[in-house]
């Protein structure tokens, strides 16, 4: 599959990267306008566990809360809103179920629109239900045409943008994380992540320009965001935070290829390696962090994204009822709130400052927040751009020079590492240098070290 | 680095001019959070691996070298060395004097907060190496081990790592683990059981959609008579919910699992674990 590759910087100074504003804004339908000087909140809620019982229950139950949200925007008096469905398994694999849930929200927005003038974008990212061991593998099985399929469905009915979390390279990086192993780490994220990402993103394109939708973006979920769930918090002592840093620039890399095939952006929520690919590319970005999205998880980045993204996500909340009202209603005031806050300080012309500020806050809590603030994402980014031709290439690059970046902040003094951190650091890096600069060197030696990690299999990648 | 600003980083030419509009001199970010990793480390400086572990470690050799093998992870001793002690040991001692001991110092350090996941990892994969070896020489079956594990990962979800955890740590310990994999449907698992005849069952979890499952199990294991103790992990579980149905055991850490199993083949029954798995088997 031919994709374009990013040899150069959309951005020429970091200092122009900001929240609310890309360089190529994104218009979408019902009246959201995306990285064109406004923060818009997005909310995304789980269904209730039963409700995929019948298409009909569902249906309803999407109903019930996307129009919670309406409500709730208009009483807070928001402008915008982003309602993200993030698929469950039942969701994708019936595409009829895509459609019909897809197709309600689509015209509670566009009522709601029309009838108040609130602008409203309902995001479908259709859920990456492949496997590996399926047969047929990834590209040929049964899963993988109804995913597409799903595409189509939820694309038919006139969701404003189209996403997902491919999950190509993940059983290589399962396997490498939990023994410290970069080299793995680096194969799974950057060389089958890439792979998987060239194959898929083509096709998810043509589907979303044959409806006239937008298609969006992806995210390393299924790898960056598994390290940094097992690296989890500063006490816990499975996988080392340097470790998830080098994961993250190597995802940045990898996450780029949605774009250099044809993705619009605003890209997917989770991907906290955005603000390397908003640097590169210039497409605006959804976001999350801890300050917006504890309800789903938890990491040591409680603000940082907050800095450049230009949607702000509560990443994902199952449905029930709290004090303050449905999950659905808290968060999206949650979200919509933190928007305002960023929009406040672009109508002063102040953003720059709480730029910074949400940056500062986080910058030196971890290795991962350091590497992600937004001058040294631009850094990793540079990087990516110099080898932008070869996958395997710009990603092994972009880890060393997040390592370069820790190894400098942490000479100064200014992050404070553990012994565990720098040694697992130092060996990687040492491991990372004497890599191969040739990739078919490269692969060939990793197919050959990583023959039997359960579920691996190269015809999955074309090989 | 002179003259560089440290962060707000600086690949010369590019970044030059960037001047942050807030000044990072002004901020003492000690008063925003605190690295407590870093601070428990250093109470933990002066403490040394090896010497913790002597007292379980071997003396003599074969063995010592088998053990330390393992304690570092360096599957290609560990192999060749068994190779070796395979001449002129029967299979049960270089398990019991030589890998056990390792990968026991190596679980020990790990328990204690001293050690990492990946140290106990590379340990498992020296151990596994040179036990699957010694079952290829003598036949699978003749290595000894504690007792059998059931494992799976509840129908509809794929979220694994949990599960590949736990029974790293059980392989470890020398238990006989039947992965059944993931998106394994009930009576798949109820069949494994009937037909493995396991000291415990796990099941892991990560979705409020799939783990619906695990009352479905615990249902029909009763209806066939079975009361095992079954071990319901996964970030979507929680103690609240695996208390609603009989046999049902919450575990929060994969490294409880060797406990969990160590108890249930003591006979301890799943009502008195869940009652007491803080005491027996801590997260
Ligand atoms: C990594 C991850 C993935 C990876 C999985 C990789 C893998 N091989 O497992 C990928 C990207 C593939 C993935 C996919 C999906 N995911 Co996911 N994922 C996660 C994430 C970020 C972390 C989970 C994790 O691995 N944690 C680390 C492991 C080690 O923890 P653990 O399994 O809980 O195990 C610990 C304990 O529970 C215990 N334990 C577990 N089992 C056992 C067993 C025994 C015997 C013992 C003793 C202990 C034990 O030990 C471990 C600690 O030591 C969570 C976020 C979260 N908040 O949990 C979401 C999350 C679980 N995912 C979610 C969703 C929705 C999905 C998808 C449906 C997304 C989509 N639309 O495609 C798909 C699911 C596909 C499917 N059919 O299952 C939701 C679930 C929401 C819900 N309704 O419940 C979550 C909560 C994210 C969110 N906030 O929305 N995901």
């Amino acid at each position: 599959m031919v994709v374009r590759r990013y040899t150069s910087m959309a951005y020429k100074n970091p200092d122009d990267i900001v929240f609310g504003k890309a360089v190529y804004p994104v218009y979408e339908r019902f009246g959201v306008p995306i990285g064109a000087g406004f923060v818009v909140p997005e909310i995304k809620v789980a269904p209730k566990p039963g409700s995929e019982k019948d298409l009909e229950t569902f249906v309803k139950h999407h109903k019930e809360f996307t129009e919670e949200i309406l409500k709730l925007c208009l009483q807070l008096g928001f402008n915008y809103i982003m309602i993200e469905q993030e698929h469950v398994f039942q969701q994708t694999y019936n595409p009829n179920y895509a459609y019909e849930t897809a197709h309600a929200q689509v015209e509670l927005a566009e009522k709601y629109y029309n009838e108040y003038g609130i602008g409203v974008t309902i995001r479908h990212t259709i859920g990456d239900i492949r496997k590996a061991e399926a047969e047929g593998g990834l590209r040929e099985s049964d899963l993988t045409k109804r995913m597409f399929e799903s595409f189509e469905q939820a694309a038919a009915a006139g969701v404003g943008d189209l996403a997902i979390e491919t999950l190509g390279g993940k059983e290589v990086v399962d396997y490498a994380v939990a023994r410290g192993d970069i080299k793995g780490v680096l194969f799974g994220i950057g060389v089958c992540g890439s792979e998987d990402m060239a194959w898929t993103w083509p096709q998810i394109v043509k589907i979303a320009n044959k409806y006239g939708t937008i298609p969006a973006g992806d995210t390393n979920c299924s790898g960056a965001n598994t390290v940094m769930f097992l690296a989890g918090g500063l006490m816990d002592r499975e996988v080392s935070h340097t470790m998830a840093a080098l994961a993250r620039a190597i995802a940045g890399a990898r996450s780029l290829v949605a774009v250099e095939a044809g993705a619009r952006g605003p890209l997917k929520d989770c991907g906290y390696e955005n603000p390397i690919i908003k640097a590169i590319t210039g497409v605006p970005v959804c976001i999350e962090c801890t300050s917006i999205c504890a309800c789903a998880h938890i990491d040591v980045m409680g603000n940082l994204n907050r800095a450049i993204g230009d949607v702000y996500s509560n990443e994902s909340v199952e449905y029930h009822q709290e004090f303050g009202g449905s999950t659905a209603e808290v968060w999206t005031a949650v979200t919509g709130n933190a928007a305002a806050l960023s929009n406040t300080a672009l109508q002063a012309k102040q953003e720059k400052i709480l730029r910074d500020l949400l940056t500062y806050s986080d910058m030196y809590r971890d290795p991962q927040g350091l590497i992600l603030s937004y001058p040294n994402a631009y850094r990793i980014g540079k990087v990516i751009t110099q080898y932008g031709k070869d996958p395997y290439l710009r990603a092994k690059y972009a880890a060393i020079e997040a390592g370069n970046i820790i190894l400098e902040a942490a000479e100064a003094k200014k992050l404070k590492l553990s012994r565990w951190e720098l040694e697992t650091l130092n060996k990687a890096m040492e491991t990372l240098k004497a890599l191969p600069d040739d990739a078919d060197k490269f692969i060939d030696d990793c197919l050959k070290e990583y023959a039997n990690v359960p579920y691996f299999n190269p015809k999955n990648y074309g090989w | 680095m002179e003259g560089r600003e440290i962060g707000w980083a600086m690949v010369e030419g590019i970044i030059a001019g960037l001047k942050p509009s807030v000044k990072e001199e002004a901020i003492d970010f000690d008063k925003i959070f605190v690295r407590y990793n870093v601070l428990e480390e250093e109470k933990k400086l002066g403490l040394k691996p090896e010497e913790l572990v002597k007292d379980i470690m071997p003396k003599d050799e074969p063995w010592k070298t088998i053990a330390y093998a393992v304690f570092k992870g360096d599957a290609k001793t560990a192999l060749e060395e068994t190779k070796k002690a395979l001449e002129k040991f029967p299979p049960k001692e270089i398990v019991d004097k030589g890998l056990a001991p390792g990968m026991h110092a190596v679980s020990k350090l790990y328990d204690d907060g001293i050690y990492y996941l990946p140290q106990v990892m590379l340990s498992a994969d020296a151990m596994s190496a040179a036990v699957q070896f010694i079952e290829q020489k003598v036949g699978a079956g003749k290595v000894e081990k504690k007792g059998k594990v059931v494992m799976h990962v509840a129908e509809g979800d794929i979220h694994d790592l949990g599960k590949n955890l736990a029974k790293v740590f059980l392989v470890a310990d020398g238990w006989e683990v039947i992965d059944l994999g993931r998106d394994v449907p009930v009576d798949e698992v109820v069949k494994a059981v009937e037909k493995h005849k396991p000291v415990m069952v796990t099941g892991t979890a990560l979705m409020t959609t799939t783990m619906t499952a695990f009352p479905k199990i615990a249902k029909k294991l009763i209806e066939k008579g079975i009361k095992i103790p079954f071990i319901c992990g996964g970030g979507a579980v929680n103690e609240d919910f695996v208390n609603t149905f009989e046999l049902g055991v919450i575990a929060k850490k994969a490294h409880q699992a060797p406990k969990f199993a160590e108890a249930a083949k003591k006979g301890i029954s799943w009502s008195d674990l869940r009652a007491k798995w803080h005491e027996i088997a801590p997260a």
